[in-house]
């Protein structure tokens, strides 16, 4: 209802002198109108009124397209595809074909006349709109597409109307009357049989109105019978329904509007797109249009597209369709300068899809069309196969439904070739993949018990596993009259398909006597076929469509991440002007003797103004300087967060000092310094692999340490004290285990350095006891060690040096004695030197 | 006494350490699970008539052409496999080398043992790498004779339709895992970088699956279109092309490139990273 009232203001719009003014100006989107078409027919020169819609893009002035619809269609149905031509930037003039929605008139299935001279009118009226880009006067820069009936009308108008500079048609005829009374015995001058359930399905669609009923408002038996068809078209499709085959009328009739008739008249570049699943309107019938083109104009730009749909269904791609309608157009309309490929197809069991494993479509390229195929022979059994057509065609075989496609996918295999009524004829297994692209042939010697015969050929593929693939139901109907008793030989042109037989596979010519789309004869008959030459399959040399890239790019962007990585790794790495030698020595697989390498005369430890700062801007550690000499035990003292274990770790190389030295037997010490080699260390607690036993534990470490001396593992398995307890795995163990296990880790192989971070936590008195005899021991032998512990009472039991740090700082350092005497008067402990130095204030820092 | 910086931290002495863990065994044996429970589900199955006849659609999709042979089996377990199954072993693998070491305080003494850390990285990332690629060849070497046994080693047959020979059908098994391997570089490069980044195992796997699964995800996405080209895992499954009768190496190489710029640039980042790091765990 809604739609009327549109459509009424529309046309009191366009008809009253205010329309120009009321017509929004530049920036509009579109604008419904009705625009004069051609005569209404040779009897009435009345012109049709068209209903039209007007897309304007955002840039004006721009080339425009005429937009077709399908049949049954109007403008409405084109409205997706006008959207997308107009986003391109195209001034879209959609329009209801006469006949079809709210335009006038009646349908003569394009004719030269009535639909061609609609076309020349809009034109025409492209040539007065300031939004569309003109060539000359009178004379704009327009493209035309449309599919099926639209296809046809941009092919003729093309073909009729020179001002048209650009074609795009799809799925569309070359020659009518041969797809709807197909002919595939080749030389063979009579119609095929009639394409009867399509036939039917398209005229009802064109004697229905838009919605879904008679439009006539009389009762009038022509009109039922007619609907919106012209009357001429009507009363000789009657006739050619009721006789099976063509009158001379329909013949002229259809002639008259089959671009096959105009094609040598086409010179603007044309797109022909056709869909594989298409039983309507077969992939033949667009290469036979681009064969004319050729032939006449060898230099109109010609470009084909098979791709995976058609009148049958099959995939949808229009949108990859849509763009390279517009890609098309770019280059001949917006004279941009691209590339598009000559011939582009789908394949429709290319790959896997990754989303469900199920096979799926990949386009792939062509630099030639596919009009002059490369065949490929292959031998087929040459064996008369007998076969019966029953009385009354029933059963009957049903290859293709119009609008569904192959009945094998739909049916299981089961109404394609009924047994008894049809015959394979099959190839050996194939040794390698063989691509099925276009119309293969064959010829055959056909006897018949009644002197004519009705057959339906198809190139199928039977797998190994025994199913036969008939590729989207597309069968070659073949009919022959005045057949001699001993047979007569004819070349057949099987369906243009596009599949693809693997290794393995067998090829077959199939034959069957019936099936449902077409007129059959209706008396029983007998035939009996020979093959009397091997299948020449049709095949065509393509590739996939590249990459936007070329394929050597990625490796070479590999290489260059990998330059990439080293490069920043570079960059980034720690500057320390002894980390060069020390990488060079790595590089080389210097043995690095830490005893040699000393400077004898240096201190084994050597701390000169090191300050740790952390990015928070904690200060951890504050110029702190201090040296250890050989054989000392040093205490290293100082309440929670003083700094001591921030210091370890930088003795350690874990963590980056912001500025200072440290120095081990005068080696730098940093990450990976060889000055490490010869330090042992336990700090802030023991780290064991969990599902490993003790002694597992202590060989693969000393094993990872790249030490090649004798590590004495059994004296630091008898120092950790554990006994038998070595043996179960460290998850088991209490933490003081865990503890001892580690002091002995870092003892292994006698290090000169041995660095303890609070060694005696979580041991009993005893164990202490005991620490602290080993530690002493350790140190008779020359050996040096550092213990940090806030334990004072055991620090002075055990060390012969301290050294003092608090809040990071360092406060005191040197023998016991001199820290005791430290003013002036002897303390009795360290405690009360100790609270005297660090005072109260014992305000934890980290 | 001598130190030798090349012999700290030796293959055997870090794949010892690593291979004696639980998790090595419960991913090993997760890979194995795998086949066997499909194979299985399949023969036993309240819906396998004993013969192990097809499962899911049963139609020509590579899963409905599981049963067929011991090869389709394999590329059926691929399938299965590497949406997640792989990413988390591989995952598992180089992403909690460092970090479990952190975890365990073990990182320190390794350091100051001391074992260079650009060393130690490369030592624990060939292990984690050795690791990860037995995982991803014992995957097919698993389903190859449990599909075997269960439905017989016969050719290969694709959904496109092609019949390999079972010599082929190996090569074609041996392509696939490659590519794979390959593939799953990136995922390895990842969960190492956030290895080096934290010092949580259990956050550092999370962290690279995760990003890997969101890879996937957006990759499902057909609304972002050609944008997917450039995700990482976008090529995850291009080892499908191998069941083609004439291989299409296109997304193959473009796959495994994009993969090794990934792990490069990671292993790269976790280089950097970590020879600069204070190591406070």
């Amino acid at each position: 209802m809604r739609a009327r009232v549109i459509l009424l203001s529309a046309i009191v719009i366009a008809l009253s002198p205010l329309g120009a003014l009321t017509a929004p100006a530049a920036h509009a989107v579109n604008t419904p109108t009705m625009i004069a078409g051609g005569p209404a027919s040779s009897s009435d020169a009345m012109p049709v009124q068209l209903d039209t819609e007007f897309y304007l893009p955002t840039t004006t002035p721009a080339p425009a397209i005429l937009l077709a619809h399908g049949f049954g269609g109007s403008k409405d149905s084109v409205i997706e595809e006008a959207k997308a031509l107009q986003a391109r930037g195209y001034v879209v003039l959609a329009w209801s074909a006469r006949g079809f929605g709210y335009s006038t008139g009646s349908i003569s299935m394009n004719s030269p006349d009535r639909e061609v001279v609609d076309v020349r009118k809009l034109v025409d009226y492209l040539s007065t709109r300031k939004e569309v880009v003109q060539d000359k006067k009178g004379d704009p820069r327009v493209g035309i597409t449309g599919g099926s009936y639209g296809g046809a009308i941009s092919l003729l108008a093309g073909a009729q109307d020179h001002r048209i500079d650009a074609i795009a048609a799809d799925i569309t005829w070359n020659n009518l009357e041969g797809a709807l009374f197909p002919q595939s015995a080749l030389g063979v001058s009579n119609p095929g049989p009639f394409k009867r359930v399509w036939t039917g399905t398209f005229f009802s669609i064109g004697s229905l109105g838009v919605s879904g009923k008679p439009t006539s408002g009389t009762f009038s038996p022509t009109s039922l019978l007619c609907g919106r068809f012209a009357p001429e078209w009507c009363t000789a499709y009657q006739a050619s329904v009721a006789q099976s085959a063509p009158s001379a009328q329909i013949s002229a009739l259809m002639k008259a509007v089959s671009p096959a008739t105009y094609a040598s008249e086409i010179l603007a570049p044309t797109l022909l797109m056709q869909g594989e699943a298409d039983s309507l309107f077969p992939l033949s019938e667009s290469t036979r249009t681009a064969a004319a083109i050729r032939k006449s104009h060898p230099a109109t730009p010609l470009a084909m597209i098979w791709h995976g749909g058609g009148h049958d269904g099959g995939q949808d791609e229009s949108t990859r369709l849509r763009t390279q309608v517009a890609n098309w157009f770019d280059i001949y309309l917006e004279r941009r300068v691209a590339t598009f490929p000559t011939f582009q197809l789908t394949q429709s069991a290319a790959a896997i899809s990754s989303q469900d494993s199920a096979p799926e479509a990949r386009v792939q390229l062509g630099e030639l069309l596919p009009i002059d195929m490369d065949f490929h022979t292959l031998n087929i059994s040459t064996k008369t196969q007998v076969v019966l057509a029953p009385a009354g065609a029933s059963p009957s075989a049903i290859s293709a439904l119009p609008g569904f496609g192959s009945a094998l996918s739909l049916a299981g295999g089961l109404g394609a070739f009924l047994p008894g009524q049809s015959a394979l004829f099959l190839s050996a297994p194939l040794t390698a993949q063989l691509p099925l692209i276009g119309s293969s042939h064959v010829k055959v010697r056909i006897a018949s018990t009644t002197g004519d015969a009705t057959l339906f050929f198809s190139l199928v593929i039977k797998s190994e596993s025994g199913r036969v693939t008939q590729p989207n139901g597309l069968v070659s109907p073949v009919r022959l009259t005045g057949i001699p008793a001993t047979g007569v030989e004819v070349e057949i042109s099987l369906p243009a398909i596009v599949a693809n037989a693997t290794p393995g596979d067998r090829l077959a010519l199939a034959v069957s006597t019936t099936d449902l789309g077409y007129t059959m004869p209706q008396d029983g008959r007998v035939y009996s076929i020979t093959p009397t030459s091997p299948l020449a399959i049709a095949t065509f040399t393509l590739k996939n469509a590249p990459s936007s890239t070329p394929l050597y790019i990625w490796p070479l962007i590999a290489l260059g991440a990998f330059a990439l990585s080293l490069l920043w790794v570079f960059m980034r790495r720690p500057r320390h002007p002894a980390v060069k030698d020390a990488l060079k020595d790595a590089a080389n697989d210097v043995v690095n003797d830490a005893v040699n390498d000393a400077e004898p005369s240096a201190p084994l430890v050597s701390v000169r103004n090191l300050n740790k700062e952390y990015s928070d801007g904690y200060k951890a550690v504050t110029d702190l300087s201090f040296t250890v000499e050989r054989g000392q035990v040093v205490g290293l003292l100082g309440p929670n967060g003083a700094g001591k274990t921030t210091t370890l770790r930088m003795l350690m190389g874990l963590i980056f000092p912001t500025s200072g030295e440290i120095e081990i037997s005068g080696v730098p010490v940093f990450p990976g310094s060889r000055a490490l080699a010869g330090l042992g260390s336990f700090v802030e607690g023991p780290g064991f692999l969990p599902h490993l036993t003790g002694s597992e534990n202590l060989d693969l470490y000393w094993r990872s340490t790249g030490r090649s001396e004798d590590p004495e593992i059994a004296d630091a398995l008898e120092i950790s004290g554990l006994g038998t307890a070595v043996n179960k795995k460290v998850r088991t163990y209490s933490q003081g285990m865990r503890q001892r296990l580690a002091i002995a880790q870092a003892m292994l192989g006698k290090p000169e350095l041995l660095v303890l971070d609070e060694p005696t936590n979580g041991l009993d008195p005893t164990q202490i006891k005991a620490m602290r005899s080993i530690l002493k021991n350790y140190a008779d032998s020359g050996r040096t060690v550092i213990v940090s512990s806030h334990l004072l009472s055991e620090v002075e039991q055990t060390c012969s040096h301290v050294v003092v740090m608090h809040r990071g700082l360092l406060i005191a350092s040197g023998t016991i004695d001199e820290i005791l005497n430290r003013n002036g008067k002897r303390a009795q402990h360290l405690e009360e030197i100790f609270m005297d130095l660090v005072g109260t204030d014992t305000e934890i820092g980290i | 006494m001598s130190y030798r910086a090349t012999h700290t931290l030796p293959f055997r002495v870090e794949l010892v350490r690593q291979i004696r863990r639980k998790r090595t065994l419960v991913a090993y044996l997760f890979i194995v699970a795998l086949p066997l429970i499909v194979a299985g589900a399949v023969k036993f199955g309240p819906s396998g008539d004993g013969g192990g006849d097809r499962f899911g659609g049963g139609g020509l999709d590579l899963i409905g052409l599981a049963t067929h042979s011991a090869a389709n089996f394999t590329a059926t377990m691929f399938y299965f496999a590497t949406g997640f199954v792989l990413i988390t072993v591989v995952a598992i693998f180089c992403g909690d080398t460092v970090a479990s070491e952190a975890s365990w305080s073990t990182l320190r003494y390794l350091l100051a043992a001391p074992v260079p850390r650009a060393r130690l990285l490369r030592q624990k990332l060939l292990v984690g790498l050795t690791l990860s690629g037995g995982a991803i060849l014992l995957l097919p070497i698993a389903s190859y004779i449990i599909g075997g046994i269960t439905f017989g080693f016969g050719g290969l047959q694709t959904p496109l339709g092609a019949t390999f020979s079972q010599v082929v059908g190996i090569q074609r098994i041996a392509i696939m895992t490659a590519f794979l391997a390959l593939s799953l570089l990136f995922c390895a490069g990842l969960a190492f970088l956030m290895s080096v980044t934290t010092d949580a195992p259990l956050g550092a796997v999370g962290a690279a699956v995760g990003i890997v699964i969101i890879s996937n995800i957006l990759n499902a996405i057909s609304a972002l279109g050609s944008l997917r080209n450039w995700l990482p895992t976008h090529y995850a499954y291009a080892w499908l092309d191998a069941l083609a009768t004439e291989i299409d190496w296109s997304s193959m190489i473009r796959g495994a490139s994009y993969s090794l710029i990934a792990f490069v640039l990671c292993i790269g980042a976790a280089t950097a990273k970590f020879a600069r790091k204070d190591i406070t765990s």
